[in-house]
């Protein structure tokens, strides 16, 4: 389909809102008063609609006053029982929307006193002639797709603008203005080496390429920073601002989030490894249903489901008195993320009613509420490639052990048959999850419900997630002495992750269940392992609440695991049996034991599990009437399906010494399977996420979960973008379905969306500036049709950043000098149009990272664990991490400094890092004493110009002047002026005087230079990028 | 946008100030007066939207949560009552711990004090000399019963992390009278609520706005002092800063960003010597210091003296919003899950005297007119045990009080049932209080937003209503 949206697509009417600003100076005389001659819905009149009108008259019928909806056609033109439509098409003043506006009576007109709202003068102008011209309504611009657009012609094309410029630089004629020139070539290496890495180039590179005149040279310089490693952490920390990156959770305790700085680590690999941004989205969202996942290049883990640690990374309360508004408010977090990071909406706008001002009804919140609703957080084991290798090992060697042993007892009995009768009874499974009167009483009131059976070595319908239980169901267990050299027994009436491996991580998930029933119980027996219970997906299990939902199994006989849940009749749950315990301590947060750990002697058995109330049921296993030849059971067990019957039949025989119970033949196998568990004594965490049962939710009415709609929302995607949101499978959370919405390229947000993120990036402003919000409460884009192009170049290119991002600095445009002109401030006071590049501040991290490079004390090691936060005194409360970080931060990038949300950096604070709760693209650029405070007095800053002083002391500099050049290439990446030098050696010569050092002395002094060196770190060109 | 960028456009006239509209451009999306005055830097004085009663706001934070039963709000029935079980009497909510007890009676004696009849119980007789001054609100409600929400609630409106705080609103709306100390200002008196430091931050407001923690002793505020053994050196760096600066900022020509972050050192500059000078007391008299109970035996009344005399010294030099955080005594915040007896004594002691010596010191120097002084705590306490002897979160009722600035003194308002446990009269909201302390600093609270996530956000959110009664 195509929708023509943009109606000036006609240079010099681009820009509605300096149309004013800019009318003096354009050439072609604008029509009177600044009203351009086509009015557009979306350009024009929306926004007026939209900041004015729609509060009370906008799509959310909840707040309606006088039945009056003004966001579509419909609506609007309306015949009204009090009279004429609100909006008559082609007539003005018999439109009552004009009447009201234009009342005399202060009663009469709108917007009304008491909204503090008033229209100006233009706006009605504009009203007016829209209404005259038709009153056409558009769909709001970002959810029309991209069009292709065509290259606009510019005068004096010349052979360095691509297309990006062209686009650029028709605004910039038809305004009447001139590009910036061109940079000087220092600064604009310092520009890309920024831009690109976060960093400052080294003095080497920036005389390399000074002298480097060949016309590739510029080029050159990009593709190796695009190359360098640092590219990924300077981008990943940009998009750790989208997705409210922290390493704990918050709330009292700041409890870690377990594996976080793996997915640091897995951005910056993404980034760099230039992940097309489909994939990259796929695998945040959904990496644990991706069919053939990426790899880490050196570990071997499963990559692409270290992304979904995504979904954990928000804030999480400390034993919530009601869980179930925890989950719709981490749900809603999820919401907000999600919808912002991905499609520019703000869709939790629509938590309580209908979005006020975008085409998103509650219907859709919940409708994706569903969605996370039906997905579970997960501990996800990362095995690497040799412990791959490992699991498949015992796999196969405990196969082969079992058809060794089979293949033997066969033969023995061959040679002494057995007599029939030694058949032992064995249990039928019960009949399943019927409500059924517990059998041992005679108490009416009491009653219970089967929630799992495994005593037939079965999954009993439960999930498995990891290894742990993916063996084959009745692989059973040999128990065996070595030092007595027999095998006892096999195990069986039971399900064990031992029959994969002792120390194989995982777990296994009942379904979602109501809790119905006052206890939950699990016979179980194992080590180092647990069952909890999730209540309403709640996983922070903490006293003084929920403690008692988590129980440590450590016991080698099944034993029966009670949970008292009489407190949540009537909520949702399920069992989670855990390879491994939540007590691991965290290494710098002592106090803070909340991770998951398991090691090479983790398992857990489990025979059945159940609900009950009043007294416990009693499961005596009836007997079996299915009667196994011995022949049959061990064949049975030697290709690893044997049932119960078969089990017991075979310990019978072994009792009785039928068989040869000796471990000879199986020594070597058991050795080697010992060997290869033993591996697993550490394995990697993510806190991850699986699909659970499909739940579609009610509407909360007023956002309150106490007041449910009437009929659950099927869980589909946005309406507003995809125009035949169709309910997504039963049978799955939906969230794959999800992504393929949010990356089909017929989606007019995501493509949008990133590259205007980049643009943001790289010129310090988006063209449209509200970088998360492409609503109608957002910026109109500035430059819609260069958005266009390059949304739908995004896509054709394979969704490839890096090649996004090499066009944007390819761009003359990038490449103009900082410094605008007189004319250029008076015509456009804001550079929308880019007449030059924008001057900016960095990032505090990039600040930092720029004072450890100049000082040499920067470690540019990548990846890796964090690196504890340096605590001042003035950062206390609960939580406080019992270890103190080094001030220098061990010299690591600032990427690599932990973020506990409840202590975060104070100098990161100070430069406008957000604090990590939602999504936030565009920084705050403040300014603010703290800022000055710090690099002024702060002792990290005051080491580091210690340090470089002390540095720069061992180089071979034949003099001051020499020394002060170097500081000034390390530093600003361009050689001082004259000027500049002079006045280095007349404050050198002044703290030579105060401490009476001859000049030679001052030379080699290093208070004097650390005095220099601390004022170079306060320069605002040090700062700031220009 | 910047200071330029504005003055530009307002030269521009109408059609410009349209222009802005259409750009939603935040710091000016909420208009203070009817033609507001572009703010040079962050922190100017900014119009109210009516006439203030109050300057400034001393927010005196209880962490923890005080019991109201044990301190405001007398229940005589609980003594009748007692050891009987709370389930026989009434709806028992969920708690924080669920280890409901039984009814316990208020271990102090309650009396009635001033010409107002209020009563008050024997755990702050200093504050109880001044109730004629106090106006008390005994039905509030509070929306979380987790500390960390709750404090969040509390401090922003919001129950979840991230929003700013009401000190970083009120600066935002207001500016602040003193350009060399921060507009907002926290005296850590050695305990840092539940939620952290951001229950003090500017969310997405600019940094500008946060909340700047001084700690009591020789360096208040981190960074302040500075590194030079002598303040020659440091201007020396100074001047040759800014003469780098000055040529950067000819060669650009016109760049606010450093044009402000010039003019930012300056501020800092005059702030390493201001700030010395308001936290140095040796100026104050005697008597004043015996006031606040600097003489006392308690090192914890005397730590919290010296915060309360210090935060006289900052609204008296124009810092807007000044918040005081508990002092560390040998038991938890007013958290008493158990040893309640204990623990709300040992809190009382340190607090009661030197907020009473506050009160008369504002008064005596007639500042009290001019200053809005807050005392609330995130939620209160059950009426019946936790343990043996313990209360445990209670957000259905606690008790707040206001002095100073527009508060008619002697007002009780709102009643609870005859447990304490739930308000049942004039329920009273967080969002109640925000909307009485902007209206009182003349601001209204419908129209102090900033616009967020696509929305106009407020400190209130869509709630909130004046606690008409207790205004003067």
């Amino acid at each position: 389909m195509f929708r023509s949206f943009y109606p000036f697509y006609r240079p010099g009417l681009l820009l509605v809102s300096i149309t004013l600003v800019l009318s003096a100076c354009q050439s072609n005389t604008p029509p009177p008063s600044g009203i351009p001659d086509v009015v557009d819905y979306n350009f024009h009149i929306k926004p007026i609609l939209s900041n004015n009108c729609f509060v009370c008259h906008g799509p959310d019928a909840s707040t309606l006053e006088g039945d009056l909806q003004l966001h579509s056609r419909e609506h609007a033109t309306a015949r009204r029982e009090d009279g004429s439509p609100a909006i008559v098409p082609g007539n003005a003043s018999r439109s009552a929307l004009m009447q009201r506006i234009m009342a005399e009576d202060p009663g009469e007109r709108m917007p009304p006193l008491e909204s503090n709202k008033t229209l100006s003068e233009r706006e009605i102008a504009l009203l007016a002639r829209w209404i005259e011209q038709g009153a056409e309504y558009k769909e709001h611009w970002s959810l029309l797709p991209p069009e292709t657009r065509e290259i606009p012609e510019i005068e004096n094309d010349w052979s360095q603008l691509n297309d990006i410029d062209r686009f650029i630089q028709a605004n910039l004629q038809s305004a009447g203005l001139t590009p910036a020139p061109t940079a000087s070539k220092t600064a604009l290496i310092r520009r890309l080496s920024y831009v690109l890495t976060g960093l400052p180039p080294t003095p080497s590179d920036v005389q390399a390429f000074v002298e480097d005149e060949s016309p590739e040279a510029y080029e050159k310089v990009v593709d190796a920073y695009l190359a360098s490693s640092h590219f990924g952490e300077r981008w990943a920390r940009h998009w750790m601002d989208l997705v409210r990156y922290a390493e704990s959770k918050g709330h009292e305790f700041d409890f870690s989030i377990e594996g976080t700085w793996r997915y640091r680590d897995y951005l910056i690999r993404a980034f760099n490894d230039d992940v097309p941004y489909d994939q990259f989205i796929r695998e945040q969202l959904a990496g644990d249903l991706v069919e053939s996942p990426r790899r880490h290049p050196t570990e071997g883990y499963n990559e692409s489901v270290i992304g979904t640690l995504y979904y954990s990374l928000g804030e999480g309360t400390h034993s919530p008195v009601d869980l179930r508004k925890d989950e719709a408010d981490r749900i809603d977090n999820i919401i907000d993320v999600t919808t912002k990071t991905f499609q520019g909406l703000t869709v939790s706008c629509a938590r309580c009613h209908d979005h006020k001002f975008d085409p998103i009804p509650t219907a859709d919140y919940y409708a994706l509420y569903g969605i996370f609703e039906s997905t579970r957080f997960a501990p996800t084991a990362l095995l690497t490639t040799k412990q791959e290798a490992h699991l498949d090992s015992i796999k196969a060697l405990k196969a082969d052990m079992r058809q060794t042993l089979a293949q033997q007892w066969i033969s023995d009995l061959n040679a002494t048959p057995v007599h029939q009768a030694s058949l032992a009874p064995a249990h039928s499974s019960l009949s399943d999850n019927q409500e059924e009167p517990a059998s041992t009483s005679a108490d009416s009131t009491s009653s219970y419900q089967m929630l799992g059976d495994f005593r037939d070595g079965s999954l009993g319908g439960w999930y498995p997630h990891g290894p742990a239980f993916s063996h084959a169901a009745g692989a059973s267990v040999v128990r065996f002495n070595q030092e007595r050299n027999r095998i006892d027994s096999l195990t069986t009436g039971f399900l064990s992750s031992q029959e994969t491996g002792i120390g194989i991580p995982g777990a296994l998930r009942s379904p979602t269940f109501v809790i119905a029933h006052d206890t939950l119980a699990v016979v179980a027996a194992g080590y180092q392992s647990s069952i909890r219970i999730i209540i309403d997906n709640f996983q922070i299990i903490r006293f003084p609440i929920y403690g008692g939902l988590e129980l440590q199994v450590d016991s080698t006989g099944l034993k029966t695991y009670r949970f008292d849940v009489s407190m949540w009749k009537g909520r949702k749950a399920y069992a989670e049996l855990l390879v491994g315990i939540y007590d691991k301590k965290h290494p710098v947060h002592i106090t803070d034991n909340h991770l998951l750990a398991s090691n090479d002697s983790s398992f857990i058995d489990v025979a059945y599990a159940f609900a009950y109330s009043g007294s416990p049921p009693d499961f005596s296993e009836p007997p079996s009437s299915a009667t196994p030849t011995p022949e049959q059971a061990l064949q049975a067990w030697g290709l690893g399906n044997a049932n119960a019957d078969d089990l017991s039949l075979i310990n019978k025989l072994l009792d009785e010494g039928s068989l040869n119970s000796s471990l000879d033949a199986v020594g070597s196998h058991l050795d080697q399977i010992q060997h290869h568990t033993s591996q697993f004594a550490d394995v990697a965490y993510v806190q991850g996420v699986t699909n659970g049962d499909a739940i579609d939710s009610h509407v909360f009415d007023r956002g309150n979960y106490q007041m449910l709609g009437e009929e659950p929302i099927p869980r589909r995607f946005l309406t507003a973008v995809t125009s035949d949101a169709q309910p997504f499978p039963t049978d799955r959370s939906g969230r794959l379905e999800m992504v393929e919405a949010i990356t089909a390229p017929e989606n007019p947000l995501t493509a949008r969306v990133m590259v205007n993120r980049l643009w943001h990036h790289i010129f310090g402003k988006g063209l449209v500036e509200t970088v998360d919000n492409f609503g109608a409460q957002g910026k109109l884009p500035s430059h819609p049709a260069l958005l266009d192009h390059m949304a739908v170049h995004f896509i054709d290119q394979g969704w490839s950043v890096k090649s996004m991002i090499k066009e944007m600095v390819m761009s003359a445009t990038f490449q103009q000098a900082a410094e605008g002109t007189e004319q250029g401030h008076q015509l456009d006071p804001n550079n929308l149009l880019l007449h030059h590049y924008p001057v900016r501040r960095l990032e505090g991290e990039a600040i930092r990272d720029a004072i450890l490079t100049v000082s040499s004390t920067l470690d540019p090691t990548l990846f890796g664990p964090p690196v504890p936060t340096h605590l001042t005194e003035f950062m206390q409360g609960r939580g406080r991490p019992a270890i103190n970080g080094p001030l220098d931060g061990a010299g690591r990038r600032s990427i690599y400094l932990s973020i506990r949300r409840n202590f975060l950096s104070p100098m990161m604070l100070a430069f406008d890092m957000p604090i990590p709760f939602s999504t936030f693209g565009n920084r705050n650029s403040s300014n603010v004493p703290a800022q000055s405070l710090t690099l002024l007095n702060d002792p990290f800053v005051a080491e580091q110009a210690e340090v470089w002083a002390a540095h720069l002391l061992t180089l071979d500099h034949v003099d001051a002047a020499q020394r002060i050049e170097h500081i000034y290439m390390t530093a600003l990446s361009r050689p001082p002026t004259g000027e500049e030098t002079t006045n280095a050696i007349a404050f050198i010569q002044q703290q030579a005087s105060r401490l009476n050092l001859t000049d030679e002395q001052s030379f080699g002094d290093a208070t004097v230079w650390t005095a220099y060196c601390h004022a170079i770190l306060n320069l605002k060109e040090f700062i700031y990028l220009v | 946008m910047t200071r330029r960028e504005m003055l530009a456009l307002c030269r521009n006239g109408f059609g410009s100030l349209a222009m802005l509209g259409l750009m939603g451009s935040a710091p000016f999306g909420r208009v203070l007066s009817e033609t507001p005055a572009p703010r040079v830097t962050p922190m100017d004085p900014l119009p109210s939207h009516g006439i203030p009663k109050a300057r400034n706001v001393i927010f005196l934070y209880m962490d923890g949560g005080v019991s109201q039963v044990d301190s405001f709000d007398y229940k005589p029935r609980l003594a009748r009552e007692s050891g009987e079980n709370p389930y026989d009497k009434f709806k028992v909510d969920a708690t924080q711990f669920n280890q409901i007890g039984t009814i316990m009676p208020s271990p102090w004696e309650f009396k009635q004090h001033g010409e107002c009849g209020m009563w008050v119980s024997e755990l702050f007789p200093h504050i109880a000399t001044c109730v004629d001054d106090l106006a008390l609100v005994r039905s509030m409600v509070a929306d979380f019963p987790e500390h960390t929400n709750a404090n969040y609630f509390l401090h922003t409106g919001i129950g979840i992390q991230g929003r700013p705080s009401m000190g970083a609103w009120v600066t935002y709306g207001l500016g602040s009278e003193n350009q060399n100390l921060p507009g907002y200002v926290v005296l850590d008196g050695g305990l840092i609520p539940p939620g952290g430091l951001d229950n003090f931050n500017s969310g997405f407001l600019p940094a500008s706005y946060q909340g700047s923690v001084f700690k009591a002793g020789s360096v208040p505020l981190a960074n302040i002092q500075p590194l030079e053994e002598n303040a020659e050196i440091q201007r020396q760096k100074l001047s040759l800063m800014n003469q780098a600066d000055q040529r950067l900022l000819g060669r650009i020509g016109q760049a606010d960003e450093i044009e402000s972050a010039i003019s930012n050192y300056e501020l800092a500059f005059r702030m390493q010597a201001s700030v010395p000078e308001l936290t140095d007391l040796s100026g104050e008299s005697d008597l004043t210091k015996r006031l606040y109970g600097l003489n006392s035996d308690d090192p914890h009344t005397r730590g919290y003296g010296a915060q309360c005399l210090l935060a006289r010294r900052l609204v008296e030099r124009g810092v807007r919003f000044v918040e005081l955080t508990c002092p560390r005594v040998e038991a938890d915040r007013w958290d008493q899950h158990s040893g309640l007896k204990d623990g709300h004594e040992r809190n009382a002691h340190a607090v009661d005297q030197p907020i009473a010596g506050l009160l008369k010191d504002l008064k005596a120097r007639g500042l009290l007119e001019e200053t809005l002084v807050i005392w609330a705590g995130e939620f209160g306490r059950t009426p019946f045990s936790q343990g043996s002897n313990g209360r445990d979160h209670n957000p259905s009722a606690f008790s707040i009080w206001m002095a100073g600035a527009g508060i008619q003194g002697g007002t009780i308002y709102g009643q609870t049932d005859e447990y304490g446990y739930r308000a049942v009269e004039n329920k009273t909201t967080i969002h109640d209080l925000h909307a009485t302390m902007l209206h009182l600093l003349g601001i209204n609270h419908e129209r102090l937003t900033y616009r967020f996530s696509g929305r106009d956000i407020r400190l209130t959110d869509v709630h909130g209503k004046l606690i008409d009664a207790i205004l003067a």
